[in-house]
């Protein structure tokens, strides 16, 4: 904080003050203590409102493209939605309305809202901390079953996140996929290829499961070469037993 | 960047191998740099068990103590990590390793250790990000912290207490207990192990959404969970051991449910054991 | 993926100059990595985690509304709390500044947060010390309440204080001695206060 002739100086005047030498004390002290307070959170509504925000603004600056004589954000009327009201309009459209296909701005801005969804997903599976990582799961069930960089994004979690927890959900994230007429082919097919690298025993279950559900022809000479080993935890081994049966 | 303190410790663990004698008592205290960014403590346990808890103090202050594996085999006396004749161990890859960069302070206690297990107490100040591991070690216990906590244990129970920011715990074979004196409203949380409970307990005005799911165990909880309507229960055709056809009913997979009108997700996992999620 | 990975690694100058020439989704990454920051901020500013919550959302609204007037030069961090003075400073105006002066429904704020979040499990003192601090760091005068927040809770360098400020970095360093020390003898004289 001080250069180093100041802190020469310092240093010189400390050694003869006491009043200075305790104070200084007393201020590091609380320096220190600064660092006990708890630090606050803000709730999850902060990023759902930004990201619509955001989505809406994008819709905006395309329309005003189109319209270049005023901008948008110029006008009063834009200025107070996007204040307040567009969440609305957004979170409306995250809802399903269906008819929209005679709205095609409408259509837009949900493309938009589904975008940004998609980024936050792919961005927060790429984060450090297993929380965020596991935020980044939970938020690939807003992205649409058909997005094929998500779903990359979270066969790399199932296979290499070195976090076991997260690799578990992930596996639960994939189901959504392999209901979609678009990707279902690569996602079932991941699941297969995903068994034979886990060793962590509630992810192979839960991987087990998954294709029994599926009904999974393919999965079925690895299902045997863990039932046959003597080294997969005995727990994993009668799920595989049971998942081949289920099969038939 | 890079303050490291590799420890001599071969020679030491050599000896008390030898003479059959407890290690003593060991402490190090390693300084986070930079008291104005975030800390970060990162922990690779061997065996033995691992304790982290909150104190006062400024800086990561590591405290271990060897005992002996009864049984173990202490090889090695007369393989490659016996010192050549006249020389003697300044350091290597089975001393405990703790170095400091950016802030982030490791603790990496390597494998069995010529038959010796190590118990280790970590203290740090409360706000600190834990990622806590251990391969063959015992219970692992952590308290009082108020950063984000990452702990996977593979042997032992991981008992989570009074922690404030957000817990992703996993065990293969213990119970996972953890309590949460505070929740913050934009962390997802994980909670799973193999073999074992899966107890945690929550402030009554947690907001939160819960996947739970248990193969064989029940759902167990106080709070005024308000149910997401579930996949119909499965009748499934089996066969029992002697090759009889038997149905079986299966409440498929994960059941989820929100508590104070939902929030972030709480996963809850195991296979062989109970959920119960209580309310303080 | 690669495009991912080099979103998340880019440089804060770098995404926001992307922003400013038209690639606005970028200002996703931007907010995951500030969000929280400003939150604390506003929050240790005012006390108020609702006006917190829409300060947060204002102030990324105008980097929007402004990002034209980004320079890639200046520091974003640095570009961000002038922003978000501002919109606090608006935002105090609007409610007729009474952000500013009322310290005891500052307190009672805080105290209140305080109840509702208590932290690790604190002996009894510690917590008295804690509300203590908490009590002393509202009766600062809001000057000094900020550069202490901006040094010592966000962490930024003096250099990008300095840019936040409009002063030179020594006067920063100055400056927050000079705060420290005042939330020193304000927590004392509370210390007494309370002994007494």
């Amino acid at each position: 904080m001080l250069s180093e002739g100041e802190s020469q100086d310092l240093t010189a005047h400390l050694a003869s003050c006491e009043t200075c030498r305790s104070e200084l004390s007393r201020i590091g002290a609380l320096w220190q203590s600064l660092d006990l307070l708890p630090l606050e959170e803000p709730s999850g509504k902060v990023r759902e409102r930004f990201y619509e925000m955001l989505g809406a603004y994008r819709q905006g600056l395309a329309a005003a493209e189109a319209r270049p004589v005023r901008r948008w954000w110029t006008m009063p009327v834009w200025q107070a939605a996007a204040a307040a009201g567009l969440v609305a309009v957004g979170l409306g459209i995250g809802y399903g309305v269906r008819d929209d296909r005679s709205r095609p701005e409408l259509v837009q801005l949900r493309e938009e809202v589904a975008s940004m969804r998609q980024l936050v997903a792919l961005s927060l599976l790429q984060q450090q901390s297993a929380n965020d990582r596991l935020r980044g799961v939970s938020w690939s069930y807003q992205v649409e079953p058909s997005d094929e960089e998500v779903l990359n994004a979270l066969v790399t979690t199932v296979n290499h996140d070195p976090n076991v927890n997260v690799r578990l959900a992930a596996v639960d994230a994939l189901r959504p996929f392999t209901g979609s007429p678009a990707t279902h082919l690569i996602a079932r097919n991941a699941v297969v290829q995903a068994l034979p690298r886990q060793t962590t025993p509630i992810v192979q279950v839960a991987l087990i499961d998954f294709l029994a559900e599926l009904k999974e022809r393919n999965a079925a000479p690895e299902l045997r070469r863990l039932v046959s080993d003597p080294d997969i935890d005995s727990g994993v081994r009668k799920r595989a037993e049971w998942a081949l049966e289920r099969m038939q | 960047m890079i303050r490291r303190l590799l420890l001599g410790m071969g020679l030491a663990a050599l000896a008390a191998a030898q003479l059959g004698a407890q290690e003593g008592r060991q402490q190090i205290t390693m300084p986070f740099r930079d008291p104005s960014m975030p800390r970060k403590l990162v922990v690779e346990g061997g065996t033995g068990s691992v304790t982290i808890r909150a104190y006062e103090g400024q800086d990561a202050l590591i405290e271990y103590t060897g005992r002996e594996i009864p049984g173990a085999n202490n090889r090695g006396r007369s393989g490659r990590n016996e010192p050549p004749d006249g020389m003697h161990r300044i350091g290597g890859s089975r001393g405990l390793d703790i170095t400091e960069d950016s802030n982030t302070v490791r603790v990496n206690s390597r494998g069995i250790f010529g038959g010796m297990a190590r118990d280790m107490v970590i203290q740090v100040p409360a706000q600190t990000s834990v990622n806590v591991k251990t391969m063959f070690g015992g219970n692992m216990t952590i308290e009082n912290i108020a950063g984000d906590i990452e702990a996977e244990n593979f042997n032992g129970q991981v008992t989570i207490t009074n922690a404030s920011g957000s817990v992703v715990a996993h065990s293969m074979n213990g119970k996972i207990t953890v309590s949460l004196s505070r929740v913050p409203p934009d962390k997802s949380m994980s909670f799973s192990t193999f073999n074992g409970d899966v107890d945690v307990t929550l402030p009554a005005d947690t907001k939160a959404r819960f996947k739970m799911r248990t193969d064989n165990g029940d759902i167990f909880t106080d709070f005024d969970v308000k149910m997401e309507a579930n996949a119909a229960p499965v009748v499934e055709e089996e066969k029992d051991n002697k090759g009889r056809p038997r149905r079986r009913v299966r409440v498929d997979g994960t059941q989820s449910g929100t508590i104070n009108g939902g929030g972030p997700e709480m996963q809850f996992t195991t296979f062989n054991g109970r959920i119960l999620i209580h309310k303080k | 993926m690669e495009t991912v990975n080099t979103l998340v690694n880019a440089k804060d100058n770098t995404l926001m100059a992307e922003v400013s020439a038209g690639q606005v989704a970028r200002l996703a990454v931007l907010f995951e990595r500030y969000h929280r920051a400003l939150f604390r901020y506003f929050v240790s500013m005012n006390g108020d985690r609702e006006q917190a919550e829409d300060l947060v959302q204002e102030v990324f609204f105008r980097m929007l509304r402004y990002r034209t007037s980004y320079d890639p030069a200046q520091s974003f961090t640095a570009w961000m709390y002038q922003i978000a003075r501002n919109a606090g400073v608006d935002q105090a105006r609007k409610r007729g500044s009474a952000q500013v002066v009322d310290i005891d429904t500052y307190v009672d704020r805080r105290a209140e947060l305080v109840s509702s979040s208590p932290g690790p499990e604190e002996s009894a003192s510690r917590g008295q010390d804690l509300t203590l601090l908490r009590r002393a760091i509202g009766q600062l005068p809001e000057d000094k309440r900020e550069i202490l927040v901006l040094s010592r809770f966000q962490g930024m360098k003096h250099e990008d204080i300095a840019e936040v400020l409009g002063c030179e970095v020594g006067t920063v360093k100055v400056r927050v001695y000079r705060a420290i020390r005042a939330l020193e003898q304000i927590y004392f004289a509370l210390e007494k206060e309370k002994v007494s």
